[in-house]
């Protein structure tokens, strides 16, 4: 179900689950649409020569991925800030889920806090958001 | 507050180290909204009447000089610790100005030792000078615990 109006928030609500398309044409997409399009996002044997376990997907794509997620659990959300802690590497295609769950829900000022993960399918959290985002009365 | 920590602050906390322009296209906008996943078309469709980047976009934006020239290392080099993206307006194709500065300067200190922490604001503004956006890079130098 996707939200329209604040009134439809419940503290500790969680959003739907976005497995993000982290796979490498993807992600080569993104990377020469945000000029990052340095070998260690785009090629998985330049990056081990850089010493990494293999291609990332940049930071600020997992950040992309967060507002996204937010959007399409509510369309008419106005994202307000979105600050992410990167933890460890998110690689290139490997399986991803963002999870997000509602922290605070402030109907006088029609703001909603989120925190939000990135994890792999081992449970581990790759990357942490928290994100701001006003919606309709 | 340490005392290299306050002379720092001191001498570069919000004073303008570089500025840099940046050209935005439909295009760009387009392939970064749907390689994200939004599915807006506000996001992904140029013709559409409120056409604009997705909120993220603006982080993208990397400056000329990542560092004041002059700024101290702190025991290492930095590594990217975060991003913050603060949208203040619609960010639409056309010219974009980077201006950037030290936001803050802070220490954490644990077990291995203390971090000291950066954080760049670029200030971003469009062609008619409106503000759309603070964009935040959060850079952590690790010093070496004292033997």
């Amino acid at each position: 179900m996707s939200i329209s109006k604040i009134s439809e928030v419940e503290f500790g609500a969680e959003l739907p689950v976005f497995k993000p398309d982290t796979g490498m044409d993807n992600v080569r997409r993104f990377a020469t649409a945000a000029g990052w399009n340095g070998p260690r996002f785009t090629d998985h044997e330049a990056a081990r020569k850089e010493g990494l376990p293999g291609a990332l997907v940049p930071g600020i794509m997992s950040q992309g991925f967060l507002a996204a997620m937010i959007h399409r659990w509510a369309p008419e959300a106005a994202i307000e800030n979105v600050d992410t802690v990167f933890r460890a590497p998110v690689l290139v295609d490997e399986s991803y889920h963002i999870n997000g769950v509602v922290t605070d829900v402030d109907e006088d000022t029609g703001l909603v806090e989120i925190d939000l993960t990135v994890a792999n399918d081992a449970g581990e959290t790759r990357v942490f958001g928290t994100a701001s985002v006003r919606l309709p009365s | 507050m340490d005392v290299d920590i306050a002379a720092a602050r001191e001498k570069f906390l919000n004073r303008e180290f570089d500025t840099k322009a940046f050209e935005v296209t439909a295009q760009n906008i387009v392939e970064y909204a749907r390689a994200c996943g939004e599915l807006a078309p506000k996001y992904t469709d140029p013709k559409h009447p409120d056409f604009q980047a997705p909120p993220t976009f603006a982080s993208s934006f990397i400056a000329g000089r990542h560092l004041p020239q002059d700024y101290p290392r702190f025991g290492g080099l930095g590594m990217d610790a975060g991003k913050g993206i603060a949208p203040k307006a619609p960010l639409r194709p056309g010219s974009v100005t980077g201006k950037s500065h030290i936001h803050d300067i802070y220490t954490k200190t644990g077990r291995s030792g203390r971090m000291v922490f950066t954080v760049i604001r670029m200030e971003l503004f469009d062609q008619d000078g409106t503000k759309v956006a603070d964009a935040d890079t959060r850079v952590v130098s690790r010093e070496k615990p004292t033997q």
